[in-house]
């Protein structure tokens, strides 16, 4: 049964580098509707851009829409398969043309434009050529139409011998490939001599278009064929260059259509050389958003689009059968492959542990109440509270013995109480009461049950600091979440936690579930790679990156915080026109690169206006110990977001931060201090805000 | 073919005299503030002697050196050592030239050789000094952070075809992993195999090399190390890094020919010469380039003392 058990069939986790076979032998669909091929519609003639994250599969859907890989499905006869799909993907990397030598070199931009125009006319037309002769391996029409073809490309060709004189395609296409090659040579020459020597041969798009309207023409088995160059990492191209390719997305001529993979930040220009006007979309060409797709519709898309992945590799690999089992079952088996807590409360276990480990000393959150209490009573900033025996007493009536977690939504609600100014000993005597009634007798409404259900996450994850516990994010469904619906990140976290329980001794996906700390390790080197990563090229990249450094350190902060403003806060709004340049800059840069996800918007709750919502990518969350589940969005002040996403005002940052933090923090929560007086009034000034 | 191992290298004396037979007529040196780069300049016998003030390292006017240096104003390779040549005066094939690579920003050393080479010189001395160490050890930063582009090196640019079904990326792996990275990122599709300079210049550089190597795994697409994937030539020898890449292209070529060849060499400074002579050797106008990550600064001092000079003779083909 195993063919590569031996493996960590995790370790590819690009596109890239799957052979056409390995692309097709993966090949995952979305569980519902026409899938992916009926979302990049590739028998449509708009020209369409697939934008989406680094590792949203842009480059695997584009891969498998190429001939290659759509020719496997039936290897012996090709034509049938182009006859079938009622297109031919023509795929290409923006990388392997090496774009950058064609500028500077004491040339004009203008001289630069026109070369590399002409070098795209012979580089699409070569590839084109090779794909219809492969097509018609074995079929008798291409020899008797090959050289009518010829003939016909060779007329909008200016010369040489070599192209006039060619009968098949194979001879068209070396020639063609022929006329590259004293481009490259003279390009290359270039650097040396400061003189460019390429003579162009054709006009703009009199290959690109013209070799397939002439096959379409004279090769009856491609009547109705549409050639869709698949044109894969766009952003590899300059802005020049990209408007050569949108002009030719705006004069397109049949049978052409385009399909431009791109990054979030890839595309760098609309604009066309047709009188310079910018292709619109809707009208010149429509866009899939690839990532953004499976985000909206992560319940049924997503996940299980992510759990047949995992599936598929596991098959690929030898650790699941490919027949015999049913699909569900196998699907509903990977969840038992990892050791996985429960999400709602602290599992026995570990509820024993904190009791056995603080028998013999207060708790922990207990000790840090008490101190602030004791603190609070000495500034006359605790009210009720007036004695060490008040403070014994709040503190005792919060306790319930072997329930870490309630005694944690007790000590949260007095610090709201105090935040309030609500007499403590009253406070604590109340929570106690709700807290009996919520153990008691389940009861699910009301105050108590609204923090505990709202704040439940944070409160574990203090929890968990304060007994020196990591934080947990386990299991198959933490890690397609966090992933942040790029399928990349996931397949990341599973080969890092691959690799870390092989390392550890275990044997993943056999009989005993991938430990928790092959879990963690695996999340915490992923993470770290996602962030790192992200340092991208250009100088924007790192202060983008230093940005979330500063977001990720804020909500940090506020979750482990007395009195969290927001529950499960991963998430910020602003009011983008209060922002400074720089700080919409860098978070467009962050946006692009995946480090932020737009999340909509929404109005502010005193001024009505409306802000735009982002929230931390949950891959990053681990990182600063933070829920991968958005529940809370952080409103920042234009301060706080120029100080997070400014350079120029970052040094304020920790300033503002403290400042925000003060106001969840007893005794004083943010109120000006003022020195303490025997009879004085409780020392709140009249300024206090939350 | 050439057999790179016999061509000839020796290391000359750190503190004694050099002998009398070692001088040239032009003597080019890269500044930077590194003591080696300084010493060797001080020591060197020739006709005369020139400082290339490359504009990575952003050498204010008042921090120029004394003496013969030309202020690079652009940051393209080859236009910089256009108009640096031009001050040199005519040369001719037969003139003597010894060029201390120690201090070079890379891509400016590996369009130097075509340049030498379109000039009809067909054998030029390097010198290197090597470091007692780094300046912080695996945590030595050389380059800059910001990254302008990653492309290929003016010169070395050659014919590529447009079957990339099997590319090779062949990167000369340093202690810059971002530099590592961003090449591996470039050529996404293509299949990455490493050479680590390995003897290394000191026994404990070989460590730190592969420590931050291992920081640009997830790029690279395999663990550092991984026996199939890794190479090694000696960090002081461009020959035998020359001879290596010859070997690794041969062994790709005949396991499946190699469709476009990408040469990546981020390494100690022999090997960068290394690379740039198997390309000039062996690969001109066919469908390999050397591409680099070009980061718009570098630092002006990542080492500590000297410990050996080395010095190659360099042939090249004729044109």
């Amino acid at each position: 049964m195993a063919t590569n058990s031996q493996g960590n069939p995790f370790n590819i986790t690009k596109a890239v580098d799957f052979s056409d076979e390995e692309i097709s032998n993966y090949w995952v669909d979305i569980p519902t509707g026409g899938g992916f091929l009926e979302m990049a519609k590739p028998t449509s003639p708009m020209p369409m851009l697939i934008l989406g994250g680094k590792g949203s599969g842009k480059t695997h859907l584009m891969r498998r829409l190429s001939y290659p890989v759509r020719r496997l499905d039936r290897p012996d006869r090709p034509l049938d398969v182009v006859a079938a799909d009622g297109f031919l993907g023509i795929y290409m990397r923006c990388g392997g043309l090496n774009s950058a030598r064609f500028s500077g070199k004491g040339q004009t931009d203008e001289a630069w434009a026109e070369v590399f125009a002409y070098y795209m006319e012979l580089w699409f037309s070569q590839l084109v050529l090779a794909v219809v002769r492969d097509v018609f391996t074995g079929n008798d029409e291409l020899a008797r139409a090959e050289a009518g073809i010829c003939a016909s490309v060779s007329a909008v060709v200016d010369g040489p011998e070599g192209v006039q004189t060619a009968d098949t395609l194979r001879a068209l296409c070396d020639s063609l490939g022929a006329l590259q090659q004293e481009v490259d040579a003279s390009v290359n020459n270039c650097a040396i001599t400061q003189q460019m020597d390429v003579r162009i041969r054709t006009n703009r798009g009199a290959l690109i278009f013209g070799v397939p309207r002439i096959l379409v023409e004279r090769l009856s088995c491609l009547s109705g064929c549409l050639f869709v160059y698949l044109v894969d990492e766009f952003e590899n191209l300059t802005e020049r260059q990209q408007k050569y390719v949108n002009t030719l997305i705006r004069e397109k001529v049949s049978p052409c259509s385009f399909k431009i993979g791109a990054r979030l930040y890839g595309v760098r220009t609309y604009s066309t050389y047709s009188a310079d006007e910018d292709n619109k979309e809707g009208s010149e060409f429509e866009v899939l958003w690839l990532d953004e797709r499976l985000r909206k519709q992560r319940r049924n898309h997503y996940r299980p689009f992510a759990r047949r992945l995992v599936v598929r590799r596991l098959q690929e690999y030898g650790y699941l059968p490919t027949t015999s089992v049913p699909a569900k079952a196998l699907d509903a088996s990977l969840s038992d492959w990892f050791q996985q807590p429960s999400t709602t409360d602290l599992p026995a276990s570990e509820r024993a542990a904190i009791v056995k480990k603080y028998a013999r000393s207060e708790r922990p959150y207990f000790a840090a109440l008490r101190a602030k209490l004791l603190e609070g009573m000495r500034a006359r900033a605790a009210p009720g509270i007036s004695a060490e025996g008040d403070v014994d007493r709040a503190v005792g009536n919060l306790r319930v013995h072997d329930r870490p977690l309630l005694e944690k939504t007790n000590v949260f609600l007095l610090y709201k109480d105090w935040y309030r100014h609500r007499p403590l000993p009253e406070a604590s005597l109340a929570i106690a009461r709700a807290c009996h009634e919520f153990v008691s007798a389940d009861v699910r409404t009301g105050r108590y049950w609204d923090n505990f259900s709202h704040f439940k996450g944070d409160l574990l994850a203090q929890l968990y600091r304060e007994c020196d516990q990591k934080q947990r994010y386990l299991g198959i469904d933490a890690f397609v979440d966090m992933s942040g619906s790029l399928p990349r990140n996931f397949l990341v976290v599973l080969k890092h936690v691959f690799a870390w329980a092989m390392f550890g001794g275990e044997r993943p996906f056999g009989d005993v579930p991938v430990s928790h700390r092959a879990q963690r390790q695996g999340v915490a080197e992923a993470t770290e790679w996602f962030f790192r990563d992200a340092r991208t090229v250009g100088i924007g990249g790192r202060q983008a990156q230093e940005s979330i450094g500063r977001l990720g350190a804020l909500f940090r902060a506020i979750r482990f915080s007395d009195k969290p403003s927001e529950c499960s806060c991963i998430g910020f709004s602003f009011d983008s026109a209060e922002a400074s340049d720089a700080a919409r800059d860098h978070i467009r840069i962050a946006e692009q690169w995946s480090l932020l996800i737009r999340v909509g918007t929404q109005r502010d709750r005193n001024t009505e206006r409306v802000d735009v919502k982002y929230q931390l990518n949950p891959m990053l969350c681990p990182r600063w110990d933070l829920p991968i589940y958005r529940r809370g969005i952080l409103a920042l002040t234009p301060g706080e977001l120029n100080a997070i996403f400014d350079p120029a005002f970052a040094e304020g940052f920790q300033g503002l931060l403290e400042a925000r933090i003060a106001r969840m923090t007893a005794p004083f929560f943010g109120r000006r201090r003022r020195p303490a007086k025997r009879g004085d009034t409780p020392l709140f000034s009249d300024d206090a805000h939350d | 073919m050439i057999d790179y191992t016999v061509l000839y290298k020796r290391v000359l004396p750190v503190n004694d005299n050099w002998p009398e037979e070692v001088r040239w007529k032009v003597f080019i040196s890269a500044y930077t503030e590194a003591a080696r780069v300084q010493r060797v300049f001080e020591k060197v016998s020739a006709d005369s002697r020139h400082w290339l003030v490359l504009p990575e390292y952003g050498f204010r006017g008042d921090e120029l050196p004394p003496g013969n240096a030309f202020v690079a104003e652009t940051r393209h390779e080859g236009e910089c050592i256009a108009r640096f040549w031009e001050t040199l005066g005519t040369l001719g094939p037969t003139g003597s030239i010894c060029i201390d690579i120690t201090g070079f920003v890379r891509p400016y050393l590996i369009f130097l050789i075509r340049w030498l080479m379109e000039q009809g010189i067909t054998v030029f001395d390097a010198i290197y000094s090597e470091p007692v160490r780094y300046a912080k050890r695996e945590l030595t930063q050389f380059s800059g952070e910001r990254i302008a582009e990653v492309r290929q090196v003016a010169g070395f640019e050659g014919v590529h075809g447009t079957d990339t079904s099997n590319d090779v990326l062949i990167i000369g792996s340093g202690y810059d992993h971002q530099l590592i990275a961003h090449a591996a990122q470039s050529k996404d599709n293509a299949r990455k195999l490493q050479i680590f300079g390995f003897p290394s210049l000191r026994a404990d550089m070989y460590q730190e090399n592969v420590l931050r190597a291992q920081q640009a795994e997830e790029a690279v697409g395999w663990r550092t190390g991984d026996q199939a994937n890794s190479f090694f030539a000696s960090a002081y020898d461009p020959f035998m890094t020359a001879h290596v890449l010859r070997g690794i292209v041969s062994a790709q070529n005949s396991r499946k020919p190699v469709t476009n060849l990408y040469l990546c060499p981020l390494s100690t400074k022999p090997m960068v010469l290394g690379f740039a002579l198997y390309y000039v050797t062996e690969r001109l106008n066919g469908p390999t380039s050397i591409v680099f990550p070009f980061s718009s600064s570098y630092a002006r001092e990542t080492s500590k003392g000297l410990s050996r000079i080395w010095l190659y003779r360099v042939e090249l083909p004729r044109t």
